[in-house]
């Protein structure tokens, strides 16, 4: 048998994607004869995964989920990410325009926030906003960075974002 | 078929069963056709050649000599055949185990030789659900849909469309479908009421294309509904299998959210068709003009991929990824459908192998692929397709082809929702709610917000209604599948 390195399902020796949380399987290595394949255990693990930065960037997943609308903002690639409203003509621009996702009347500075990644985590750093940033609805100090995991919740001036991330094979 | 019989075929086992495995099926078969229990003249075809079958492989110094001629034959076969295929495997060699392992297969289909420049004959029926949830714009759109394709039909062509509630009618008959006056004017008397039973319109529907069946073309049944049907699904699942043999695809369209997409998954998957999914009318006509206009440009109809895998082996589940995404059963002979010109028939197939002894190299499966190849005039020849692979006690470090993991990526995301829908009707809401955002990230990571958005919102919606939206379920349905078609990679929102 093999086991995914996401979620920790027993699979067959070959299987290239795991059944319970879609992780590509390719390079596992069988975890030895005998193991015990009647007892595939249907429980799926959906601990988040471990927190890891750019450095292992190949197959990551992370983004940040607008909880009002539903909408997505995929955050992969980049070592880090400002958050704010590029309103008007101003000379600092964010690299995620929180217009876009109805950020408009809630309170949201224009750099706001900061995602970092790095080998130590995923950090979120308020950048001395007027209304300030919350994790999981506990206000944090400005400028100075917090972990965070896949499903906390952000808040920046009244607008809701989750966690979402996650490492793929 | 040739003159020559594959005689494992016929009994259904592997080339390498036992004494015991050839005595079992031959007891099965002929229990089954005897003909004291069948009357049609096939039926006692084939149950002689059932016992010829069983004469020569269970003797076993007939058996030997008749395997060496198998061979050869298949030799010649493969040099003379209509078709050419690509196998890839997603290992070069497999593992000495004493447990099991997958493995998958991808096929690839061509046709081997030049095709004739012509478009095929077809013999259509468009068999219609005219319930009451079907009046105002769904059966507007559906009437000049229908009036589209009969505007191009051809000389050898026959169309027919069938009308169904809780009864069936023809309202358009092969030669009034000739007349475009009469078409229309008949089309116009098409009016919504009543109730939705699909067993009424499939059995007029496709009696229609047996009377006019077309050996040199395509026998194709379009079935368009947006309601439930109750009681006769057997009905209808019976009726698709007998198409099958006789080389008819169904293909479903469904509008809306409340038809069950499952009775008509079926019914495409046993004949090589495809189901279409509109959550809005004014869809019906782009869709129905592709599906016909795919039709036209159709190099081989009724492909089919027969034979048996090893006896080690268990066919775990199959793919058709080209032309038309599709799950297909996971038994042999399967209907395939139609090989377009421009193109290939692409399966993929998953098996598990059971523990395997100290072997160096396993005959995986013997496949035939058969079809015909439309325009020719002379009968197609199958191509034998046997497929092994080295064994050894080192496990293969070569990562997979990139087009097996590709494939598999995007079938893993249609299984995850297929279980997540599962999981939901067996009452574990939070499982699958959980299985549903692990979809909505590896969406997400491959550029696919909005079916993500879809995801999480049926995520939310399980965590508060402990139930998945039927629109929902058909969104994440299709919507992973259409992944797979290649024209639509790459035009996501970036």
């Amino acid at each position: 048998m093999i086991e995914c390195p996401t979620c920790k399902h027993s699979e067959f020796v070959g299987t290239l994607h795991c059944s319970e949380c879609g992780t590509q399987l390719v390079h596992t290595a069988p975890i030895g004869p005998g193991s015990d394949f009647l007892d595939l255990s249907e429980e799926i693990d959906t601990n988040e995964a471990p927190v890891l930065g750019p450095g292992l960037a190949t197959g990551a997943i992370f983004g940040l989920r607008v909880m009002k609308t539903g909408d997505m903002v995929s955050l992969v690639g980049r070592e880090n990410y400002t958050l704010g409203r590029a309103t008007g003509s101003q000379a600092i621009v964010p690299d995620v325009d929180l217009d876009t996702y109805g950020a408009q009347d809630q309170g949201i500075s224009r750099l706001h926030a900061e995602i970092r990644l790095d080998e130590t985590g995923i950090h979120v750093v308020d950048l001395d906003s007027v209304n300030g940033t919350l994790i999981n609805g506990k206000r944090i100090e400005p400028q100075e960075p917090k972990e965070i995991r896949n499903k906390d919740i952000i808040q920046l001036g009244g607008m809701q974002l989750q966690v979402i991330s996650r490492i793929r094979g | 078929m040739t003159d020559e019989l594959d005689y494992y075929t016929i009994l259904g086992v592997p080339r390498n069963a036992t004494e015991e495995d050839i005595r079992r099926a031959y007891r099965e078969s002929a229990l089954r056709l005897h003909p004291d229990k069948n009357e049609g003249p096939e039926a006692t075809e084939l149950f002689l050649q059932v016992n010829r079958a069983y004469e020569l492989l269970s003797d076993q110094g007939q058996r030997e000599k008749y395997d060496l001629e198998l061979i050869e034959h298949e030799a010649k076969m493969i040099a003379k055949a209509s078709f050419g295929a690509k196998v890839i495997q997603s290992r070069a060699k497999l593992l000495q185990l004493d447990e099991p392992q997958v493995h998958y297969l991808l096929v690839d289909i061509e046709p081997s030789q030049d095709l004739p420049e012509i478009r095929p004959p077809i013999n259509l029926s468009i068999v219609i659900d005219r319930s009451t949830s079907m009046r105002g714009e769904r059966l507007d759109h559906l009437r000049s849909a229908t009036l589209n394709i009969m505007q191009g039909l051809n000389d050898g062509d026959s169309t027919s469309i069938v009308a169904f509630s809780d009864r069936a009618e023809l309202i358009v008959s092969p030669d009034q479908a000739k007349d475009m006056a009469v078409a229309r004017a008949r089309l116009s008397q098409l009016q919504a009421g009543g109730g939705t039973e699909i067993a009424q319109g499939l059995r007029m529907g496709l009696g229609e294309i047996q009377r006019n069946f077309s050996r040199e073309g395509i026998n194709h049944l379009i079935l368009l509904t947006d309601g439930r049907t109750y009681g006769d699904e057997d009905d209808c699942i019976q009726m698709a299998d007998v198409s099958a043999d006789q080389g008819i695809i169904i293909h479903g369209v469904g509008i809306g959210s409340d038809w069950s997409d499952r009775l008509l998954d079926d019914l495409a998957s046993r004949t090589g068709g495809g189901v279409a999914f509109l959550d809005t009318p004014a869809a019906i006509e782009a869709v129905m003009e592709d599906i016909y206009e795919k039709l036209g440009r159709t190099a081989a109809s009724r492909m089919r991929l027969e034979g048996s895998v090893a006896q080690q082996v268990d066919l775990r589940s199959a793919f058709r990824l080209l032309p038309e995404p599709m799950p297909m059963g996971d038994s042999l002979p399967m209907s395939l459908g139609n090989l377009p010109r421009d193109g290939i028939v692409r399966v993929l197939l998953e098996m598990v192998i059971h523990p395997i002894g100290k072997i160096s190299e396993l005959t995986l499966a013997h496949f035939t692929i058969d079809g015909d190849i439309l325009g020719k005039g002379d009968e197609s020849i199958p191509l034998p397709l046997e497929v092994r692979i080295p064994v050894s006690d080192e496990p293969d470090t070569e990562p997979p082809s990139e087009e097996i993991t590709a494939a598999l990526s995007q079938i893993s995301l249609y299984r995850m929702q297929e279980k997540a829908r599962h999981e939901a009707e067996l009452g574990q809401s939070a499982q699958a709610a959980r299985r549903l955002e692990n979809l909505a990230t590896q969406l997400l990571a491959s550029g696919e917000r909005e079916l993500a958005k879809s995801a999480l919102n049926e995520a939310d919606r399980l965590a508060h209604s402990r139930r998945l939206s039927s629109e929902g379920e058909k969104v994440l349905k299709y919507g992973t599948r259409a992944l797979m078609i290649p024209a639509k990679t790459g035009e996501g929102e970036t």
